[in-house]
């Protein structure tokens, strides 16, 4: 009988930019060190302010074999310009980190700062992939339905933002980008892609979707089932829904907004009356319920897709669970090489 | 010309003393599972930390050193252990194990788990055998009590604690009285001296490096044996090659790499131990004609991710401070961990 050979993960280093977050460096720094712990094969190069990182470091259980730091003395804020920004720091962290993965230093970055000094400092850094025009930002959002392997419970939305003006070529490379981003995620073999749109039609949108939904249609590769309407997001139809940057951007600052009023609501409803409150009691497990499959927390950050190398954004009010979890999507994707799967999609 | 009838020992210039368990062996004493299991291994089922054996040869290879082990395991073990030892190839001159079912049988509970009124007697009587000129390092773990009792023992035979704070010490770790004499008598006994070069902490179960801050600079908490011989490098107790040995066999036998190994290179840079002069020393070592160092090929990788850590950091910071220690208020460090004084915060802080 052959004995069965356990494949151990090829080492991966993941560069997070530590600086710029809401919550400060040491939550990063935490996040990076339950990582040390927790997976063996993935190696932290933490960038930022030297002094803060091995503060929070000596103060935290890590392993330090899986650890280094690389000293960058700027960072971008959460309010600042991104362009100018950048401009005015070059030793700004997320851009020393982007060089740092572009240089081979590390396979992936991982920053919970700004979203748009993290883009522009990729596309300074990185190549974007051959046939991929324009990159696109992706988010997840929690669903009612799970979807894969691991029955993960949200739905992809790209883009939300890179691109605000897509053309129909860049919709179908969003499709392909997200297919394999899902099937690498979530182990869901063929996740349901579709274009969102004012109406399931084929004809309903503007030109650019009506175009993108002829050629996705003759796709053998992607399992595109057409097109949804905003409705149908959180219901979980599709497991990836592509849109351009403006309209994404738009739903996806609705759908929050949406959550957090369902929250206050919520709140004002326990406050208002002693009847309500035992209501809501009564339904504690499933708002609990509720609130686990919702926590961005769980799912760590979402990627900007195209690039040669890989970008996860994390959310910036991320604190540490949700940063080493950002750590492990970045792994995997470096693992099952993302890069190499779109541009095969690309190319059928 | 005649042959003398009797060649003496060169007496020792160097001591290393050594804990066991969780800084030798890789034990897991955690449940009582894991205690049964331990006690039931056979000597080629223990395994040894990564590096730790290497290290232990290659500082004995100069031939006038002593190994000295205390270890908290019972003396019942004693066979298993010492085949153990000799498996690894380690010599040993001094091996000190505990007589729990001694403790046991004089119904003395504290002292089974106690490790102060264990550790502390049995090294100072050891240090009386030893010349006033001879230099220790000491290796432990962070599971029990070795950084403070070790620093204890330091700063005891340097005079940097009086019998008062001892005597507190003694007392509020749960000494019995014969113990407590037993410490008194040996440390009478020691000349002045501050032989005492470093402490070295096998993170066994990754506690904070910050944790061991009260006790100051000598002590050296370290993720793995390479971290060890870096220092020891800088110290002057090893040279490049060996602590180039040492790496080799972590890198064949315990799975570590490069990224590992500069990654723990560059962690004690960040923490202020001054290893510029080491770092240049392995470059010079890796370039050298050394057949060994074929096995650490490729050499270029190597240079260049510890040179790529070294430079990342930018300027070094000062190393830190050195410092008194108030053993006092870290007795809870020393207490067993089930010990309701351990959790109790320290007087003053």
């Amino acid at each position: 009988m052959e004995a069965m050979v356990v494949k151990q993960p090829q080492p991966v280093t993941i560069a997070f930019d530590v600086m710029g977050t809401d919550h400060g460096p040491a939550e990063v720094v935490r996040g990076a060190a339950q990582l040390s712990l927790d997976s063996p094969h993935i190696h932290a190069l933490l960038v930022g302010d030297r002094t803060l990182i091995d503060n929070a470091l000596a103060e935290t259980k890590h392993n330090g074999e899986r650890i280094s730091v690389q000293h960058a003395s700027d960072f971008v804020g959460m309010d600042e310009k991104p362009g100018e920004a950048l401009a005015r720091k070059p030793n700004a962290s997320v851009a020393v980190a982007a060089r740092l993965v572009a240089e081979g230093e590390a396979q992936a970055l991982v920053s919970a700062g700004n979203t748009g000094a993290g883009v522009l400092a990729c596309a300074r850094h990185f190549q974007l992939i051959p046939g991929v025009r324009r990159a696109a930002l992706a988010t997840v959002y929690p669903t009612r339905s799970v979807r894969g392997a691991k029955e993960d419970p949200f739905s992809l939305i790209l883009d939300v933002g890179a691109t605000v003006e897509a053309t129909a070529d860049d919709l179908v490379t969003f499709a392909v980008m997200g297919s394999n981003y899902a099937r690498i995620i979530s182990r869901n073999e063929r996740p349901k892609v579709a274009l969102l749109s004012n109406g399931v039609e084929p004809q309903k949108g503007p030109p650019r979707v009506v175009e993108a939904h002829a050629r996705l249609s003759e796709m053998k590769d992607i399992h595109f089932i057409g097109n949804v309407e905003g409705i149908d997001i959180p219901k979980g139809t599709a497991d990836v829904i592509v849109t351009d940057g403006f309209v994404g951007n738009v739903c996806l600052k609705m759908l929050e907004g949406v959550h957090e009023t369902v929250v206050e609501l919520a709140q004002y409803a326990y406050k208002e009356s002693l009847r309500w409150r035992a209501g809501l009691a009564m339904l504690s497990s499933g708002i609990q319920r509720i609130k686990d499959i919702t926590d961005w927390n769980q799912y760590g950050g979402a990627p900007i897709l195209g690039f040669d190398r890989i970008f996860i954004k994390a959310h910036g009010r991320s604190k540490a669970h949700a940063i080493a979890n950002a750590g492990k999507v970045a792994a995997k994707v470096v693992a099952n090489n993302l890069g190499n799967a779109i541009r095969e999609g690309l190319q059928k | 010309m005649s042959l003398p009838d009797r060649i003496d020992p060169r007496p020792p210039r160097r001591i290393y003393r050594w804990d066991l368990d969780k800084t030798y062996l890789q034990t897991d004493f955690d449940s009582l599972r894991d205690l049964l299991r331990t006690a039931f291994q056979k000597a080629h089922e223990k395994v040894a930390v990564p590096g730790a054996s290497a290290l232990i040869r290659e500082l004995s290879e100069s031939g006038d050193s002593r190994l000295c082990i205390v270890s908290g395991s019972p003396k019942q073990m004693r066979a298993v252990l010492e085949e153990k030892l000799k498996l690894d190839g380690v010599r040993w001159d001094e091996f000190v194990l505990k007589d729990n079912v001694g403790n046991l049988l004089r119904g003395r509970f504290r002292a089974l788990r106690g490790q102060v009124g264990y550790k502390l007697p049995a090294i100072l009587e050891s240090r009386v055998k030893a010349p006033a000129e001879a230099e220790e390092v000491l290796f432990g773990d962070d599971a029990e009590a070795d950084a403070f009792i070790y620093s204890l023992f330091a700063d005891l035979i340097a005079g940097r604690v009086d019998e008062r704070v001892l005597s507190q010490v003694l007392e509020a770790g749960g000494v019995y009285p014969d113990d407590a004499e037993r410490v008194r008598a040996a440390w009478k006994q020691i000349p002045v001296a501050d032989p005492v070069r470093r402490i070295f902490i096998h993170l066994d179960k990754l506690t904070p490096p910050a944790h061991f801050t009260p006790y100051g600079p000598r002590v050296v908490p370290i993720f793995n044996y390479f971290q060890a011989a870096l220092v020891l490098l800088a110290d002057g107790h090893l040279s490049a090659p060996q602590v180039l040995k040492i790496a080799v066999e972590m890198v064949q036998t315990a799975g570590h790499n490069i990224i590992t190994l500069s990654n723990s290179f560059q962690d004690l840079l960040r923490r202020g131990l001054p290893l510029q002069q080491a770092a240049v020393a392995l470059s010079q070592a890796l370039e050298g004609p050394n057949k060994l160092l074929a096995a650490m090929r490729p050499m270029p990788d190597i240079l260049s991710a510890f040179s790529k850590r070294l430079a990342a950091l930018g300027t070094p910071p000062p190393p830190p401070p050195v410092q008194a220690v108030d053993y006092v208020s870290l007795i809870h460090h020393a207490l067993p961990r089930n010990h309701k004084g351990r959790t109790r915060p320290s007087p003053g802080g």
